[in-house]
């Protein structure tokens, strides 16, 4: 299959503070991997550097996506090259309606891959389409932007932005966090559903619950920086049981 | 000055659209509902001065000012609005917002004074400001006076920058900075412009404001 993401020997900092300390790691088409890790150890932190958070410093390594060299690109563009991070903690932006933040999004990457705006009619239907993936049924086209959502609804909203957006790699960062049981299904069948041959997902957790509901081809451990251990799916229970301890990390 | 009366249960709406200084007073009578629109957004140099007085002389008035200030290249304005509650059963909203980038400067004063014969008055004030440049400045001097006991009133003020997390959410999701920028802004202007009654206005309104923008 074919490489989507190639990271070699990343280290980036914030704060004049290295946070990623040599990371190396290959996503292929049709790939889910997870990483997993203790607090703190930079999951996050791997999410944003790869998205093209401003705030952090690439002081060491490349990062090559579809062929191209990732870091030389603005978020935007990387965005619209198919690279979607969902947030651990999703923004808030009061006064921006779904409907017009979702049509500005879709047509830029459309215009980037040299298509036509959306017809106005196409949109609603895929806006309505996709809402049923995540049950969100007729709560979000006059809505503000996650505002006032519960945690829940903030996290089936990162699902429903993917699959309106349809990206090669989604990073998701904690999507299971906060959600109860019943979410947490939606939210793991409409990954599931999206899920094709030609694209890939990068989870990031530490719970091994989500795990159950999206089954991982590899899973990582992250740790201080790095990456210090990789394995298949059981590596899930062995975690679960044992801790990170028996790792020495 | 130049003073209007709003008569015994009147609706007046005001629209004050790029205007030069003026000293306005308004009195209202007893039922009396009045909303005033200032919005500023043509000037990119010289100074204007702006004084709103707004007397609430009989019951149950209801008075509402919009300002909404874009102020650019090296416009200087001023705004001053008091109102006065001089009985009771009033109520009060003033929305004041501000944008400001290149050089311009904006000094806002805001009064609202409870007279001691004012009870169960619910008056509000709103100001928030917007820098989107280093070298804008805006000064804002809130300030309410209260000499009655049984009332409701407050006021809040801030001032900052674009939200950076929002931005680089947006452009996670592939709008380039000056869309999600403009699209910050012109939310943060339209809570002055959807009161508008007349849709027609509205739109062109938010239409100008977004090309002004794009070009700021
Ligand atoms: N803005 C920041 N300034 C300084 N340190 C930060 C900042 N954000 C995160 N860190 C530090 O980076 C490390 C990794 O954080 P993060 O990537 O969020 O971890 P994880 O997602 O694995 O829990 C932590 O030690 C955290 O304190
Ligand atoms: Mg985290």
């Amino acid at each position: 299959m074919n490489e989507l993401l190639h990271i070699e020997d990343l280290h980036a900092s914030i704060e004049g503070k290295e946070i990623l300390q040599g990371i190396n790691l290959t996503i292929r088409e049709g790939e889910i991997h997870a990483i997993m890790g203790p607090n703190g150890a930079g999951k996050s932190t791997l999410g944003a550097v790869l998205a093209g958070h401003p705030s952090y410093e690439v002081t060491q390594g490349k990062v090559v996506f579809r062929g191209k060299d990732l870091l030389s690109m603005p978020a935007e563009q990387r965005a619209r090259e198919g690279l979607f991070l969902s947030f651990q903690y999703p923004v808030e932006i009061p006064g921006v309606s779904m409907v017009n933040f979702m049509r500005a999004a879709l047509n830029d990457k459309r215009a980037y891959e040299g298509k036509e705006p959306i017809a106005a009619t196409d949109f609603l239907k895929l806006m309505r389409e996709k809402k049923q993936l995540v049950e969100m049924a007729d709560k979000l086209n006059n809505r503000s932007v996650n505002e006032g959502f519960s945690g829940g609804e903030k996290k089936k909203n990162e699902i429903f932005q993917m699959a309106m957006l349809e990206p090669r790699l989604s990073i998701l960062d904690e999507i299971d966090s906060g959600l109860d049981i019943d979410a947490l299904r939606i939210v793991a069948n409409g990954v599931n559903a999206l899920h094709k041959e030609d694209n890939a997902c990068l989870l990031i957790t530490h719970y091994q619950r989500l795990l159950d509901y999206i089954v991982p081809d590899y899973i990582h451990v992250l740790a201080n920086g790095k990456i210090v251990y990789s394995g298949g799916k059981e590596l899930a229970k062995e975690l679960e049981e044992k801790g990170y301890e028996w790792l020495n990390i | 000055m130049v003073e209007h009366i709003i008569n015994s249960e009147e609706k007046r709406d005001f629209l004050f659209l790029n205007p030069q200084s003026q000293d306005l007073l308004f009195r209202q009578e007893k039922g009396s509902a009045l909303r005033l629109f200032f919005i500023d957004y043509s000037n990119i140099e010289g100074e204007n001065r702006f004084r709103v007085n707004v007397e609430q002389k009989g019951e149950d008035c209801r008075t509402e000012i919009y300002v909404l200030s874009f102020l650019r290249g090296r416009y200087r304005q001023h705004f001053t609005s008091r109102i006065v509650h001089a009985v009771g059963n009033g109520y009060s909203r003033q929305i004041i917002r501000y944008v400001l980038t290149d050089e311009a400067k904006g000094d806002f004063a805001g009064d609202v004074v409870l007279s001691p014969n004012a009870q169960h008055i619910d008056a509000q004030q709103s100001n928030r400001n917007l820098l989107l440049s280093n070298t804008a400045t805006i000064r804002t001097r809130p300030c309410l006076e209260i000499y009655a006991d049984d009332v409701k009133a407050s006021h809040g003020s801030s001032t900052g920058q674009l939200d950076e997390s929002a931005l680089f959410y947006m452009q996670q999701r592939g709008l380039s900075f000056s869309e999600a920028r403009d699209m910050l802004v012109l939310s943060f202007m339209s809570e002055c412009i959807e009161p508008i009654a007349d849709v027609a206005q509205r739109e062109d309104l938010m239409h100008t404001l977004y090309s002004i923008l794009q070009n700021a």
